[in-house]
């Protein structure tokens, strides 16, 4: 066989190839599915469940009877809508904030050199080692010191400084997989150098954008004791701290919390499943040799 | 710190260099100044929040700070004391190499197993695509607290449903089991929750990195006769290091610091045999109101990760200025 | 590209986050008073009965203090310590804090609380005090907390399980309840998940009582230094009594904690178990358990070895304390006089079930069925040692663990107290 010959057979089984592994692959990612949602279908049954059904020792797999109530009781204690108020504020402006702040300080290290890159690449790692449970305390002496006590404010500058170095360590990585040649090409064209990142760089990273902010946003919405320990008005606090208030001392009211968990897990889901497109954003053929 | 960029590896800095002083000299103090800039306002916030704190922290790890210094904001100095305390306590030790070893384990699972999930979302179908990463997602929105109650439920003594399961299908009798009797049993379903908690994230960021590789690429190897291993290693793999090395290296970081799932899952009162360091520093502020000691212990776990991760992280500063 | 509105539209946000917050400190109405009084309640106080007792206690508190209002906070029990150490550290603890009774030695010993000695005679009821809640409040003589409820711990048990082997009536002693438990065990032998008397290992609250009925005790301060007694014949006598009982009357977890129990006991495989009052509803609850069982449960104290007498229970509550640091103590003072009133005491005590802090409303309970029991068990009871340090006792799971080495069999009952003694006098005992 000629080697065109040999090439376009190849081809032609890379094709047949594909399928099967697609079919394997849907395979085996279907079993993955089952085994890893597992733990969040018995919280989203568990909601559906009457109290009595939930801790039994036959368990119950399908909630059967079907009741609303859990729901109904979750949403009706006091200063849920508050509370979910607060919850996508804080969220909101932490996503935003960290991804163009992030960003613009992952280019400066990924992009740039200078006096002081690798002091700062050191610090931004080392930050992230400090375990979080130690800055209680000084953390809120510093926020009481400047009035951001049961303020919003105060837990954003705090999400912040925690998402930050996270944002600019992996945006970093997404920025470093990037040819500077599509840049540099873009200038030769009459782009300023801002142009290009914004223009050139910034979509192609955007599933580290991706990635990064649904980062930002489970912190921000799961986070539990600096909310706590900084928010002290019930009408100011966050959906996560609303959770624990259904734990007395008489145990848990366990039906109702799952209730509540499901329904405050389901703004990240539906946030990534309108940005999930972008996670798979590939360099588009020809861009390199173009 | 060294200032001048290494031979070898700048010659795209040459390359641009050379433009920047061909557009003439405000031109290249701009560009000096630009880093700087964009530095500026993560700077800002890492500082502002941070540096009074941590001074804070180092201050009164050499101080006696319990629960009446801390009302009187104020301390006594004691010196090197709560470090001698704490290093010369065999436990701490044992503590130190228990966390550890939970980290190894912990980060070559989740690596391990993000990573052969990262590759099979690249060889989905879509749809079957889009359901796991938001299956995934969904894990990782959960908040913690809950998914440790499920966890608990699900190897509880009496309702556990996966001790129900495993005995049903005859693999073992888990009947009235008690995980947590054991500290090994018992670490062996923290780390499962960790893991399982940890894949999320680690996948779908693997995921994106993966499918950055050019297409173009993958296929003509294929073509040229490579297999799935060989590729893997010789065109994908190294399209994705940065990506790879960033992700172990914040799960090194996290994992290290594991301690909503431990402190969690044993009910707040974990027993000593259950200490990583996070929850050794924890008990010992909060608990046992021994501020200064818990700052000491903190201090130390920042050190030992500094110290561990030095090597690694040259490496990885390295790698960086290689591939730019 | 659209960069700017972007950060234009956070920036707008995060102004709008401040704003609404920052009014919230000086609110329309209340930017006229003068004060707020900043009260910390536990979550328990969210229920709708216990809430309106709340709000009564406020009405009645601001019409007396027209320039003052109240801002009640609710804390959870995980981790409003944690919360109260950052506040206290950040000089804004509140005016009032409920504290458990466990967890009052260590702020009093500290000095974080007020000295409200001088104050004590204008609580309502503050001459017929429970005991033990009182211990809780006082150190060195002085007093630093009110009062504000118990909850006490009696034998939750089956009529129709114990009536079929003939016990027809409270047992008098120990050994005639055991001796009850072992035939009810035979009667359900063919049920593995069954027991007659539900004991997981690590209740220690339950366990420690055995110990207190014969006459020992966890710690005794003996010549200015805290010993650890549970090696002590009597202790061991205790433990030996416990042991037995445990391994012929329960099959529950031997190193599981007592969290769930009234569930286990809805689903029909208990006979009794050592029990809170709260439980009882629990248990029958139409929502949480079987109503079913309803009509078939029954209380009594747990009975001594000595005829005629109740083991000692162990009574947890709750205590009213003001910081040392709060700028409004005498407004404080008067806010925790109008809650422990005695109608809002007696509202507190109906509502939620719980014993009153005070002796003189005992009868409350005495009249309802399904309290009267907690309420007699009560009169016999035990307390840890009042220790600054006793908290870390508890956190390092000294009795926990001795308890669960012992059912498990992994130490003998000499060799574990000996060893949780000689903990416990290390971590009473430093600085």
């Amino acid at each position: 066989m000629t080697a065109i010959a040999l090439r376009m057979r190849r081809s032609f089984d890379l094709k047949n190839r594909r399928n099967r592994q697609r079919l394997i692959a849907n395979t085996i990612g279907l079993f993955i599915l089952v085994f890893m949602i597992f733990p969040v279908y018995w919280m989203v049954a568990t909601a559906f469940k009457p109290p009595r059904d939930i801790l039994r020792f036959d368990p119950k797999w399908i909630p059967s009877p079907f009741t609303l109530d859990n729901f109904d009781d979750a949403v009706h204690r006091p200063y849920f809508w508050d509370n979910v108020k607060n919850s996508v504020i804080i969220v909101g402006v932490v996503v935003v904030l960290s991804l163009v702040v992030g960003f613009l300080a992952a280019l400066a290290i990924a992009r740039f050199s200078f006096y002081g890159r690798r002091a700062f690449i050191v610090v931004i790692i080392g930050v992230q080692m400090i375990p979080a449970t130690a800055l209680i305390i000084p953390l809120y002496i510093l926020l009481a010191r400047a009035n951001q006590v049961d303020r919003l404010t105060g837990v954003i500058i705090t999400y912040l400084t925690f998402v930050l170095p996270f944002t600019v360590w992996t945006l970093r990585g997404f920025i470093m997989g990037i040819p500077r040649d599509l840049e540099e090409a873009a200038m030769v064209d009459g782009c300023t150098r801002f142009g290009a990142f914004m223009r050139i760089l910034l979509p192609l990273i955007a599933p580290g954008l991706v990635a990064t902010s649904v980062f930002a946003f489970v912190l921000a919405w799961n986070e539990f004791i600096f909310a706590y320990v900084l928010l002290s008005s019930q009408e100011h606090q966050t959906l996560t701290v609303w959770l624990a208030s259904f734990t007395t001392s008489r145990g848990t009211a366990y039906g109702p919390l799952m209730a509540a968990a499901t329904l405050t897990s389901l703004p990240v889901v539906i946030f990534f499943a309108l940005v999930q497109r972008k996670v798979a954003f590939g360099l588009t053929a020809g861009a390199v040799r173009g | 710190m060294s200032v001048a960029p290494r031979a070898a590896t700048s010659a795209a800095d040459l390359g641009l260099s050379d433009r920047r002083r061909s557009r003439g000299l405000r031109a290249g103090i701009r560009d000096n100044v630009t880093p700087y800039l964009l530095l500026l306002p993560t700077i800002a916030v890492l500082v502002g929040v941070l540096a009074w704190p941590l001074y804070w922290l180092g201050r009164i790890s050499f101080e006696h700070f319990g629960l009446e210094e801390l009302i009187a904001h104020k301390g006594t100095w004691t010196g090197l004391d709560n470090y001698r305390e704490i290093l010369g306590n065999r436990e701490f030790w044992h503590i130190v190499l228990r966390t550890v070893v939970f980290t190894v384990v912990n980060v070559g699972l989740t690596m391990l197993f993000s990573t052969l999930i990262a590759l099979l979302l690249v060889r989905m179908g879509r749809f079957m695509r889009v359901a796991l990463l938001v299956g995934l997602v969904w894990v990782w929105a959960t908040p913690v607290v809950v998914a440790i109650t499920i966890w608990q439920w699900m190897v509880d003594f009496q309702f556990g449903v996966f001790n129900w399961a495993i005995t049903k299908l005859h693999i073992a009798n888990l009947v009235h089991y008690n995980w947590f009797d054991n500290s090994l049993t018992g670490f062996a379903v923290i780390t499962a929750v960790v893991v399982w908690g940890a894949i999320p994230f680690a996948a779908i960021t693997i995921y994106a990195g993966l499918s950055q590789v050019p297409q173009e690429l993958v296929e003509a190897a294929e073509v040229d006769g490579a297999r799935p291993w060989q590729v893997f290693r010789r065109v994908t793999f190294p399209l994705v290091k940065p990506i790879f090395v960033i992700i172990t290296s914040l799960s090194i970081i996290w994992d290290f610091q594991v301690f909503n799932q431990v402190w969690i899952m044993l009910e707040n009162r974990p027993s000593p045999d259950y200490y990583l360091l996070s929850v050794f520093a924890f008990v010992s502020s909060f608990r046992v109101s021994q501020y200064g000691l818990g700052a000491a212990i903190s201090v130390v776990m920042v050190l030992l990760m500094l110290s561990v991760s030095f090597v690694y992280v040259r490496q990885m500063i390295q790698i960086s200025e290689v591939d730019q | 590209m659209n960069l700017r509105y972007v950060v234009a539209a956070a920036l707008a946000v995060a102004v709008a986050a401040g704003a609404p917050t920052a009014g919230a400190r000086t609110d329309g109405a209340d930017a006229a008073k003068a004060t707020t009084l900043t009260v910390w309640l536990m979550t328990d106080a969210q229920g709708p009965d216990w809430a309106a007792v709340v709000s009564a206690a406020n009405r009645a508190f601001e019409a007396a203090h027209p320039d003052a209002n109240v801002k009640v906070e609710i804390q959870t029990w995980g981790d409003h310590l944690t919360k109260l150490d950052a506040a206290l550290a950040g000089g804004r603890a509140p005016d009032v804090i409920e504290l458990g009774n466990t967890e009052t030695t260590k702020y009093m010993a500290a000095g974080a609380l007020a000295n409200i000695t001088s104050s004590k005679a204008r609580f309502p009821n503050n001459k017929t005090w429970l005991k033990a809640l009182t211990g809780s409040c006082t150190y060195q003589a002085r007093l630093f907390c009110v009062p504000y409820y118990a909850g006490a711990r009696a034998v939750i048990y089956r009529k129709d399980h114990y009536g079929a082997v003939g016990m027809r009536k409270a047992p008098t002693t120990l050994d005639q309840f055991v001796s009850y438990g072992k035939k009810v065990m035979a009667r359900h032998k063919g049920d593995s998940n069954y027991s007659a008397l539900y004991f997981p290992g690590k209740y220690w609250y339950a366990g420690m009582a055995f110990v207190y009925d014969y006459g020992g005790a966890i710690a005794r301060f003996k010549k200015g230094k805290w010993v650890g007694t549970l090696n002590s014949p009597q202790a061991i006598a205790g433990l030996t009594k416990l042991k037995a009982t445990v391994r012929a009357l329960s099959r529950a977890n031997r190193s599981g904690t007592e969290a769930n129990q009234w569930t286990v006991f809805s689903q029909g495989h208990v006979g009794a178990d050592i029990a809170n009052g709260w439980e009882w509803g629990l248990i029958s609850d139409p929502k949480i358990g079987d109503p079913a069982l309803a009509p078939v449960l029954g209380a009594f104290p747990m009975p001594s070895h000595k005829k005629g007498k109740f083991m000692p229970t162990f009574l947890g509550g709750s205590d009213l304390a003001i910081p040392a640091s709060s700028s409004n103590r005498a407004l404080a003072v008067d806010w925790i006089r109008a809650y422990t009133a005695t109608p809002m005491m007696r509202q507190l005590t109906s509502a939620a079930g719980v014993i009153p802090n005070t002796t003189s409303l005992v009868g409350i309970n005495a009249s309802k069925p399904t309290l009267a029991p907690f309420a007699r068990a009560a009169t016999s009871s035990w307390f840890v040692p009042t220790a600054p340090n006793w908290v870390n006792v508890e956190n390092a799971q000294v009795l926990q663990n001795m308890l669960a080495e012992i059912f498990t069999g992994r130490r003998t009952i000499k060799s574990a107290a000996d060893r949780a003694s000689a903990q416990i006098t290390q971590i009473l005992n430093s600085r």
